[in-house]
């Protein structure tokens, strides 16, 4: 690359290579493709629909995020969604037969939810710092433990007896924007700050990249582990409550084999499994993406198993340009 | 795997000599060792003995009521219940299971295939083990050596579905109308006996109503979610859904909630899952199929334990007829027919 350019032309350069504008021009053209191929696909049903299944995907990948820029992996935050969603359905169904008002059972339902997902956080905190079990491992315990208990807990049907409010508060009201949404967006925003405007994120991205270094500045790699899988734990608990408000009840079923989109999302939004890398608008991009696939194959009509091999492609293109861009020295 | 034959040969023989031994016992205690299905213990044939339940999605409340009325019936029988299965609804997940149990030598065998061609060597494994082995809900292609099939009439309740739908929509002749089946597999017995039940009805007798669309959703309510939100999307005119399992219809029910659809797009789910049944009285639900689950459950066991005893069971295949629970039915027969959970 020719150093002796002007600045607006590599401003350009950069601006069209980064990560993100790649992945908002694919899913601008996702959004074309299967509008030209049933025009209902451009309405705000289905942007509705596509955002009710980007509230939970997104908040799991947000989760995931954190842990992959750190350098580790949480397989656990499908099954603790699943988990904490189901013990919330318990709390808030004998809040609301206790006679509580319903928004008020809903509110506390959600702290319940994000409980249970920090308790599960600290025991994946437990096995990594103390245990000393490879995060694959320990959470591949805590996913394990967490899908088993939801089932146990519920003998295997969803747990219901809640307000009916749960399911008013997640009809769009602001266009294809619901309530939840609306807080979803907001809890994007904070994630935003924490990993890139904060000094956590700062030492997330440096634990990410050089753990050794990091120690050396004497930065607490079992303190900033701990904060992490908490905050893993407990956005993962949060998608639980989002599933609650959809389905009206706590489902033994809902969040299992979310970390795999999760996973996905993050990497096709750029960033690197080894650590380091990555940026939550890419997390966002690559669940609206995601989500996008699955809504445009039910409305095109094609086989919605199809979905696996569009996602494996996009993680292949993702994963591709990240290598190319990285070969020629710039920053992710 | 020489080790693996060796085991297999003692396990057998140890199958051999309990049943030939029980055989015994059974022709010198009382002479009421029942013949048929539907009779009571066969002189304690059962006691202390293991039964196990092999089933299929551990999350879904028919199965759960089905474990309701299998413990109540082996504890009826002084057995042990042993009651396994994956969460997820899928061949690959319960063979491993199926492998196991039957390393454990039950006494008796009652499975619930998720495929009627994958889970067959297992299940003429068990046969060949010396266990009586039944099927219950769903069942494998060859069925020559089962103690017994029993199921719910899914095909009865396609049709059934099919009916009330038609009712709901108020169909006449030369009008066009469209619905969507969602189901959770494509090759489980149950899902396809009442697809076909659906389809029949509606080409013989409901010939405006078209199927515009079909989807599996593995037994995952959030999956059901999905593909109904878009459905009603894709499908502005859309008059009715088919949803032919318990957790595609607790899908459905909330997407038609979140939409504002409740009484403008007819719903027929099936299952008797307590909050559904709710639901009817609410007006979300057109009509559920109700299955008796713990009847099912139950006679199996019963057609095992006669086995175990040495009597023989005259009906191979039972069928337990299906009801249909809406806004008519009495408070008292809603209750009657919901699992209990």
């Amino acid at each position: 690359m020719s150093v002796a350019t002007s600045a607006a032309p590599s401003k350009l350069k950069s601006f069209v290579s980064n990560q993100q504008f790649i992945l908002f021009l694919v899913l601008l053209g996702m959004i074309g493709i299967f509008t030209a191929f049933n025009r209902i696909f451009f309405s705000v049903s289905v942007a509705g629909n596509v955002l009710a299944d980007w509230g939970p995907l997104v908040l799991v990948a947000l989760a995931e995020t954190f842990v992959i820029v750190s350098g580790g992996i949480d397989l656990s935050v499908g099954s603790v969604c699943t988990l904490s969603g189901v013990v919330g359905a318990f709390a808030i169904r004998a809040l609301t037969e206790g006679g509580m008002a319903p928004y008020l059972s809903l509110f506390i339902g959600a702290l319940v939810c994000i409980g249970v997902g920090c308790i599960a956080g600290v025991i994946n905190t437990l096995l990594i710092n103390y245990a000393k079990l490879v995060p694959f491992i320990a959470t591949l315990v805590t996913l394990g433990a967490a899908a088993g208990l939801a089932l146990v807990f519920t003998g295997g049907g969803p747990i219901a007896g809640g307000p009916s409010q749960a399911i008013q508060l997640s009809v769009p009201w602001l266009g294809p924007i619901s309530t939840p949404i609306i807080i979803v967006i907001v809890i994007c925003f904070i994630c935003w700050a924490f990993l890139h405007k904060s000094r956590f994120g700062r030492h997330t991205y440096s634990l990410g990249s050089n753990p050794f270094a990091t120690r050396a500045a004497g930065i607490s790699i079992a303190k900033q582990t701990a904060k992490i899988y908490v905050l893993s734990g407990a956005l993962a608990g949060a998608a639980g409550m989002f599933f609650y408000l959809r389905l009206g009840s706590g489902a033994p079923s809902s969040g299992l084999g979310l970390e795999l989109y999760a996973i996905a999302a993050v990497v096709i939004g750029g960033a690197s499994l080894s650590g380091g890398s990555g940026r939550i608008s890419g997390t966002v991009l690559g669940a609206l993406i995601l989500t996008t696939v699955t809504s445009g194959l039910i409305i095109v009509g094609v086989d919605p198993n199809w979905k696996q091999v569009v996602v494996a492609i996009l993680i292949a293109a993702a994963v591709t340009i990240q290598g190319l861009r990285r070969s020629e020295g710039k920053a992710s | 795997m020489f080790g693996l034959s060796n085991m297999k040969r003692s396990t057998a023989g140890l199958v051999a000599v309990a049943g030939a031994t029980s055989l015994l016992l059974a022709a010198c205690s009382s002479s009421d060792t029942a013949t048929t299905a539907s009779s009571t213990t066969a002189g304690g044939a059962c006691q202390g003995k293991t039964i196990a339940f092999v089933m299929g999605a551990v999350a879904d409340p028919f199965f759960n009521a089905m474990k309701v009325g299998a413990q109540a019936e082996a504890t009826a029988q002084g057995a042990t219940l042993v009651w396994q299965g994956d969460k997820e609804y899928s061949a690959a997940t319960q063979i491993p299971v199926l492998d196991q149990v039957l390393a454990t030598n039950p006494s008796g065998l009652v499975l619930i295939p998720t495929d009627p061609v994958a889970l067959q060597a297992g299940f003429d494994k068990a046969v060949a083990a010396g266990i009586p082995s039944a099927l219950v809900d769903t069942k494998v292609n060859d069925i020559s050596k089962a103690v017994t099939f029993i199921t719910g009439d899914n095909t009865d309740g396609g049709t059934k579905a099919a009916d009330a739908i038609a009712t709901a929509i108020g169909y006449q002749d030369g009008q066009k109308y469209k619905v969507v089946v969602g189901l959770t597999s494509k090759t489980a017995t149950t899902n396809v006996a009442r697809l076909e039940g659906f389809q029949k009805a509606i080409a013989a007798n409901y010939p405006g109503i078209t199927i515009a669309d079909i989807a599996y959703s593995e037994s995952n309510s959030a999956k059901a979610n999905t593909n109904v939100n878009n459905w009603l999307t894709k499908y502005p005119d859309l008059s009715g859904i088919f949803a032919i399992d318990g957790t595609n219809a607790t899908g459905a029910a909330a997407a038609l909630q979140a939409k504002g659809l409740t009484g403008k797009v007819a719903l027929v789910g099936y299952d008797a899952y307590p909050d559904n049944v709710k639901l009817i009285t609410d007006g979300v639900f057109t009509a559920l199929i109700a299955q008796d689950p713990a009847a099912e459950a139950k006679q199996a066991i019963q057609s095992i334990c006669t086995t175990i005893g040495g009597g023989t069971v005259t009906t191979k295949e039972v069928v337990i007829p299906n009801v249909v629970l809406d806004k008519n039915t009495s408070a008292a027969d809603l209750t009657k027919y919901t699992y209990v959970a």
